[in-house]
């Protein structure tokens, strides 16, 4: 396969994987508003227990598993804001880095076809060198942080089935706490709907984050053939 | 792309590259600029990155490009010098003068201080190889901080955005051929990017404070002989800022 034909695959490549990496990153952006919803509900569940005083017991002892889980969910939005944040300015970097890249092969070539030229190509093996290591550092860099936003966004589906859990329990509290029950269930029913939500963004961030890391290897497969084709 | 040389005496040279006729539609055409002295270079206004591997090819023929020892940048547009990350990763020794209060902007195209000289507001002097060359102010011309560049050996004046002209596609000029034609292209040009009568007002009197034979902008073709005057004369009397009625 060609140098050029390589080349061009792996422009494509970097420009897919910024508009994921944008698109991942609106994604997780969904997230906050239902960390702070959690923590609404989480007080709003605090109050409803100490409204029924001794018969709110039980669920005091949920409120504050509830309470945790807000905590959880929200520290673990908090770190994948600052991954993702470099994962965009390094897939941005890379499609700039890639820009100059080519900018160098085109002046080369120029500059080789001319016989008469006074200054040698190489006088840019410097600039072009510095392109290629600043790619393949930014590449590996991107691919680790991948790494990490992976590491981090595992435990969401846990506090899911945690949530859904509690939503559980909440019911069952509901049932048995008499006329107090009605604000119980209506916190077990907001934890529900919360954790379901959670649950598909969850999900959906997870495959964005498969489709980016097979772009990722992609180009990366497209960076060793088109270094080894020069 | 044509490059001509404006000026040659014994280790003294000028010369000029514009009417890129390979780049993009969208993309603005530049003229820029390479002084040479006892076998150093300096670019003025070396262009974007749209057009590097041009102007970088095309000087390359005519010089060792290892020996460009500074690039000399008028205003902080992208136009102008958005393609100094490219020169400076060929050569990191590489000086960039440009205007001071520009400074904290141009690192953002990712430029390190340390290959900075920044030129204050009053002007001063480029040494290159031994010659002094003359940094006018043109601020607010169109830039809030601009710099000219005179050389009193070839009575070269590098004036960049001033005297800019948007001239047709087809036109392969490098030198202004007709003034009084000329002027339709200029017009709107100066009249909707520079902003003040007061600036123009001195520059024009430290123009004419020096002698000169070619007036050298970073669009459109370069003025000789009377048309410098000419050109003067018309800028004097041109409104600028007046664009508005365009513009609303």
């Amino acid at each position: 396969m060609s140098g050029n034909l390589h080349t061009r695959r792996m422009g494509e490549e970097y420009n897919t994987i910024f508009r994921q990496c944008v698109s991942l990153n609106t994604e997780l952006h969904k997230l906050v508003p239902l960390a702070k919803q959690m923590h609404l509900l989480s007080s709003n569940a605090v109050s409803s227990a100490a409204r029924a005083g001794s018969e709110g017991d039980a669920f005091r002892v949920l409120t504050q598993d509830i309470q945790l889980l807000g905590d959880e969910v929200s520290e673990c939005i908090g770190d994948t804001q600052k991954v993702i944040a470099e994962i965009v300015k390094l897939a941005s970097n890379l499609a700039k880095l890639f820009t100059n890249y080519i900018i160098y092969i085109d002046l080369k070539g120029r500059i080789g076809e001319e016989e008469s030229s006074l200054t040698s190509a190489r006088f840019f093996d410097r600039g072009h060198q510095m392109v290629v290591e600043e790619l393949r550092a930014n590449n590996y860099k991107l691919s680790r942080s991948l790494g990490v936003l992976t590491n981090l966004l595992s435990p969401i589906a846990i506090l899911v089935k945690k949530g859904e859990y509690l939503a559980v329990c909440s019911s069952v509290e509901a049932a048995s706490a008499g006329e107090h029950g009605v604000s119980f269930e209506a916190v077990s029913s907001m934890l529900r709907e919360l954790v379901g939500q959670l649950g598909l963004q969850s999900a959906r961030q997870r495959s964005l984050l498969r489709d980016l890391s097979d772009a990722m290897e992609k180009q990366q497969n497209n960076q060793r053939k088109l270094l080894y084709a020069r | 792309m044509r490059v001509e040389q404006l000026y040659k005496k014994n280790a003294h040279s000028w010369m000029v590259m514009g009417r890129d006729a390979e780049r993009r539609e969208e993309v603005i055409d530049t003229n820029h600029y390479l002084i040479q002295n006892n076998g150093r270079g300096l670019l003025l206004d070396p262009g974007g990155v749209e057009n590097f591997s041009v102007v970088a090819a095309e000087f390359s023929k005519h010089f060792e490009l290892a020996n460009v020892e500074a690039i000399f940048a008028s205003h902080q547009d992208p136009d102008v010098i958005s393609s100094l990350p490219l020169w400076i990763q060929a050569n990191p020794d590489l000086i960039v003068y440009m205007p001071k209060i520009w400074v904290s902007f141009i690192t953002h195209f990712g430029v390190k201080l340390e290959n900075i000289r920044p030129i204050p507001d009053e002007g001063g002097v480029i040494t290159l190889g031994g010659h002094d060359l003359e940094v006018v102010p043109a601020h607010y011309l169109h830039s809030s901080g601009n710099l000219s560049v005179y050389d009193p050996q070839s009575k070269i004046f590098f004036s960049g955005d001033i005297g800019a002209a948007l001239l047709p596609d087809d036109s392969t000029n490098l030198f202004v051929e007709d003034f009084d034609e000329h002027t339709q292209y200029m017009e709107y040009f100066h009249r909707r990017w520079m902003p003040s009568n007061t600036a123009k007002m001195r520059w024009i009197a430290e123009v004419r404070k020096r002698d000169v034979e070619m007036l050298c902008p970073q669009h459109g073709a370069i003025f000789k002989g009377k048309d410098v005057a000419r050109f003067l004369s018309w800028f004097e009397n041109l409104d600028l800022g007046s664009a508005w009625s365009n513009v609303r």
